[in-house]
């Protein structure tokens, strides 16, 4: 492990794969979807919000504003991640880590508590969700130890050495936020997973975690409650979010009511702008819209497989596993809620959902996969 | 350290199955988007639309010379939009000083977060268009119309009222609400979760379709002069109440149809006297209902003497008795054990059929009804429409309350021949005398001529069922000639009308149960007496003082007609020297 220097070098492979020193290439594709998404995000943040943000604020773009700030500046940070080396990160992902397990344990006690649940810390005028500092604290954390450790982690001991600070920060999360720390455990186990040369303890672990989740269910009767709710959405009031998604959804139809002429989101939908927001989708456009989203992810994680499978090395790779994940299980959680395919839980939806710090992370991610793909050597014969 | 091979498939398996994934969850949008999409479509839509409801104008009432007996008066209802009020202070203001209401009662309206507010409808326009002046936001005025019926009182046991739905609650305005009702239009507007009506979207619209004009037969003038004559003895005889039938017996087309005292259907649920003590509710309610009551058609009494019509009918068609017949009446008549009195105690001696109908003898009916025999005075009261409703047009008829045939013994058989022991509705009196004096034929009674349609000006005539042959053409003229025989030489002489030929019955039956001294005094009569054109009945309910009808009924009835049959174009067919030959008529106390 050449720790110091900007560019490692390869190990003892057989191959010659030589890294060329200047970065090569830029992955434009990639940076394009992203684009799109976000331009997608804020237009459809504009539409949910104008309504309900002219009558509760008295101006139409409040919500679009902020979003559009937060874009701005994300993509200020997405490029300049671009730009930077990966290999950096090393290092101030260790400070990183200490940071988020600091900052999550003071949100537990002094958090402020926003809708209910307190995952904020004010800062003076700006409010902040650790939780979004912790996601990319723990791809870049886990990624390193990974990597370190890569030559021995099928020993359960060295594994669990890996996972330890990043699994420390998960907890402290699930502590307010379940749902986010689900997409922070399948990132450590991802990252670890594909690290590992070894399957059938995952295969173990998988089916541990879902025993565990089964009496985790069955232990607190107001989960139970959830899933009762989940089975028949009609029949319960707090069933209400569901069922307006699902109107929403539904009355959608094959090419949707046009974009904006959504109905539910004037009030129906309860802040139709975040979670939720891929009911109005749905509905101003409709099933072919919806898809051309669902393509858009699709193609942003094929893209990152892509670079993943050709990193340059295998912290690189890892990043990128670490990023795919994250965005790939908050997408599927998101759209499995919205549609009622799994009990209701509050995921938002990447690039799309209103929220200016999530907003900002993902982006950095992008950068930092940017950043990997820079990188890659181009065979060649290409 | 470049990332190893298993790495790399691992990623790649991963993927793969995250995009099996994918594809489920698109399965998942297409079954939602596709095969439910309808379904969620509809809920979202009953979700979003709120219907506003256009009232539809009602048809208007005419009688049948074209006179508005009840119209639609436009009228406005305010109702205040709290989440579009601007200036709370001045709409509390204004709507309590414009509409009378107090202050706190707005505010508390106002102040509702509700979608919508109604602060008072049946306003009067030009107190509407007050408030609509002042531009107040948040604040609807929203025309409507009301039911008005521009004569108060007139018919209003016909007539009925509406609710405020517009929607009938008693009399024609029921027994026509299909027609008159018309289809409420409605306004479908879009509205956000709070049920604020989103602007700019388009809105569905379906107009009313308005009610059908309904013609009845009523004659106002007729009711009217009816109402007057009827007014006059229910004062001057200080009676309970007084009804007045007035019919073409040749049609069943009812002229006036009159229960004194009226109410004001302008303000139906007051009621029309002074209350005496403080009622509750259910008290309250019972007191209009009985206010709103038809005695024509909803009650039954007891007809007495006017039934011996019935009685001699039935005898002259099975052919058990001739006019000069000769009867002997000692005053009573012994029936198995009961002595049955005439109400001449003295008794009327010798008499023919005639004279006893002139009489109103009760023995020479006790006679008369005991040769016919219990089968064929049955018989007769089925064609003559004794056993069931007249099929009037009115809602809430009752039925006659006759005795069981099987239980009709000699002693009922003699009661029923003079009118006691069942009762009938007036009405059903009526009827069946018209049939009598008709030629036989049964008619309907009605009050519905014909609608016409607002739009297509579209006519249609009504029909009602008319079954000729109930009882034979001789059977009738000798009817109508007795009967004639009545008034001009008998015990209904009150009831002529000089210069017409009247025929008619009196009648006074005590009330149940007996010797209470309440009696109900009628008096039927038809005119002219050979041709008739018209049959009437009126009856005195608890009259104060003397309670005779061939007294008090029948000059009632020969006023009314003395008016009214020359407005029908009835000409007067005596000569004048004829009219003073008439007019001496004797007069008999006349049996009960």
């Amino acid at each position: 492990m050449a720790k110091r220097r900007p560019i490692p070098v390869r190990g003892n492979r057989k191959k010659k794969k030589r890294i060329t020193e200047k970065p090569m290439y830029f992955d434009y594709q990639f940076l394009f979807l992203v684009l799109f998404l976000v331009a997608l995000g804020l237009v459809m943040v504009y539409s949910t919000s104008s309504y309900t943000a002219d009558l509760k604020t008295g101006s139409p773009y409040y919500y679009l504003l902020r979003q559009g700030i937060f874009a701005v500046i994300g993509i200020g940070v997405m490029l300049g991640a671009a730009l930077f080396d990966y290999h950096k990160w090393k290092k101030l992902s260790l400070v990183m880590m200490v940071i988020a397990i600091i900052l999550l344990g003071m949100v537990i006690v002094v958090g402020k508590a926003v809708n209910g649940s307190s995952r904020w810390i004010a800062l003076g005028p700006i409010s902040f969700q650790p939780s979004e500092l912790a996601k990319i604290a723990i791809i870049l954390f886990t990624a390193h130890m990974a990597t370190i450790k890569a030559a021995r982690i099928g020993n359960i001991k060295i594994l669990i050495k890996v996972a330890l600070f990043p699994m420390i920060a998960t907890a402290l999360i699930a502590v307010e936020n379940l749902s986010t720390a689900i997409i922070c455990a399948a990132v450590v186990f991802m990252i670890v997973f594909v690290t590992s040369p070894k399957i059938k303890q995952f295969v173990l672990l998988g089916i541990g975690v879902v025993a565990l989740m089964g009496i985790f269910l069955l232990v607190a009767s107001y989960r139970m409650q959830r899933i009762k709710v989940w089975l028949a959405p009609e029949q319960y009031e707090d069933g209400y979010q569901t069922m307006q998604a699902l109107y929403a959804i539904g009355s959608g139809g094959i090419f949707g009511k046009g974009l904006g002429q959504s109905i539910q989101k004037l009030g129906f939908i309860p802040e139709s702008h975040n979670d939720m927001i891929f009911s109005v989708v749905c509905e101003e456009l409709g099933l072919f819209g919806a898809v051309c989203v669902i393509a858009l992810f699709a193609l942003l994680i094929w893209r990152c497989v892509i670079i993943a499978m050709s990193a340059p090395d295998l912290y690189g790779a890892l990043i990128v596993v670490g990023v795919i994940t994250h965005v790939s299980v908050q997408v599927l959680v998101n759209i499995a809620v919205v549609t009622n395919s799994i009990p209701p839980t509050g995921v938002p939806l990447p690039f799309i959902s209103y929220g200016g710090t999530a907003l900002l992370g993902l982006l950095f991610e992008m950068g930092l996969v940017l950043s990997v793909a820079r990188r890659i050597k181009i065979p060649k014969e290409y | 350290m470049m990332t190893k091979t298993f790495t790399r498939k691992k990623i790649f398996v991963c993927s793969i199955i995250l995009f099996v994934v994918f594809i489920l969850l698109i399965t998942r949008l297409s079954y939602l988007m596709i095969v439910r999409s309808d379904y969620y479509y509809e809920k979202a839509n009953a979700l979003h639309q709120r219907e506003r409801s256009i009232k539809a104008k009602r048809g208007v009432i005419y009688d049948r010379n074209g006179v508005e007996l009840a119209g639609n008066k436009p009228v406005c209802s305010i109702s205040v939009i709290h989440s579009q009020i601007t200036d709370e202070a001045s709409v509390v203001a204004v709507l309590s000083d414009v509409l009378d209401i107090p202050e706190d009662k707005v505010r508390e309206k106002v102040e509702a977060n509700t979608i919508r507010e109604k602060i008072k409808s049946n306003v009067e326009k030009e107190t509407a268009d007050i408030i609509r002046d002042k531009n107040l936001d948040g604040v609807m005025v929203d025309e409507d119309y009301k039911r008005y019926y521009p004569y108060d009182t007139l018919a209003s046991k016909v007539l009925g009222f509406t609710g405020s739905d517009n929607q009938g609650i008693v009399g024609l305005e029921v027994s026509y609400d299909d027609i008159l009702s018309g289809k409420p239009g409605s306004i479908l507007t879009l509205t956000d979760a709070n049920g604020i009506e989103i602007k700019n979207e388009a809105e569905g619209r379906i107009e009313p379709i308005p009610g059908n004009d309904l013609y009845t037969t009523i004659d106002i003038n007729i009711q009217k002069y009816a109402e007057q004559a009827a007014q006059k003895v229910y004062k001057s005889k200080q009676a309970k109440r007084v009804s007045v039938i007035l019919m073409n017996p040749q049609n069943g087309e009812i002229y006036a149809m009159v229960n004194v005292p009226e109410y004001n259907l302008n303000e139906p649920y007051k009621l029309n006297y002074k209350k005496t003590t403080k009622m509750t509710d259910k008290e309250m309610q019972d007191a209009l209902n009985m206010m709103w009551r038809n005695f024509c058609i909803n009650d039954t009494y007891e007809p007495g003497s006017t039934f011996k019509t019935v009685t001699a009918a039935a005898a002259l068609e099975e052919n058990v008795v001739k006019v000069d017949d000769t009867f002997n009446c000692p005053g009573f008549r012994v029936v198995e054990d009961r002595k049955i009195r005439c109400a001449r105690t003295t008794g009327h001696g010798t008499e023919t059929f005639r004279q006893g109908i002139m009489n109103s003898c009760n023995p020479v009916f006790i006679d008369v009804g005991a040769r016919v025999g219990v089968d064929r005075m049955y018989k007769n009261f089925e064609k003559l429409g004794l056993f069931e409703k007249t099929g009037i047009d009115l809602p809430g008829e009752a039925n006659s309350i006759m005795h069981k045939k099987e239980n009709v013994g000699a002693v009922e058989l003699a009661t029923i021949s003079f009118g006691q022991s069942f009762q009938i509705t007036p009405m059903q009196l009526l009827r069946a005398i018209s049939a009598i004096v008709n030629g036989g034929k049964l008619i309907t009674p009605h009050f519905a001529m014909c609608s016409v349609n607002n739009i297509t000006q579209e006519k249609k005539m009504f029909e009602f069922k008319e079954s000729p042959g109930t009882i034979r053409k001789e059977t009738s003229d000798t009817m109508k000639e007795l009967l004639e025989a009545v008034v001009a030489e008998g015990g209904g002489s009150k009831g002529q009308v000089p210069g017409y030929r009247i025929g008619g019955k009196t009648a006074t039956s005590e009330k149940l149960p007996r010797g209470n001294r309440k009696y109900i005094s009628s008096f039927m009569g038809f005119a002219p007496a050979n041709n008739p054109q018209i049959v009437g009945i009126i009856m005195i309910d608890e009259p104060v003082g003397t309670y005779y009808g061939g007294t008090i009924a029948a000059p009632v009835m020969a006023e009314i007609y003395e008016n009214i049959l020359p407005y029908l174009g009835i000409e007067a067919d005596y000569s004048e020297e004829k009219i003073k030959e008439t007019m001496s008529g004797i007069y008999i106390e006349e049996g009960d």
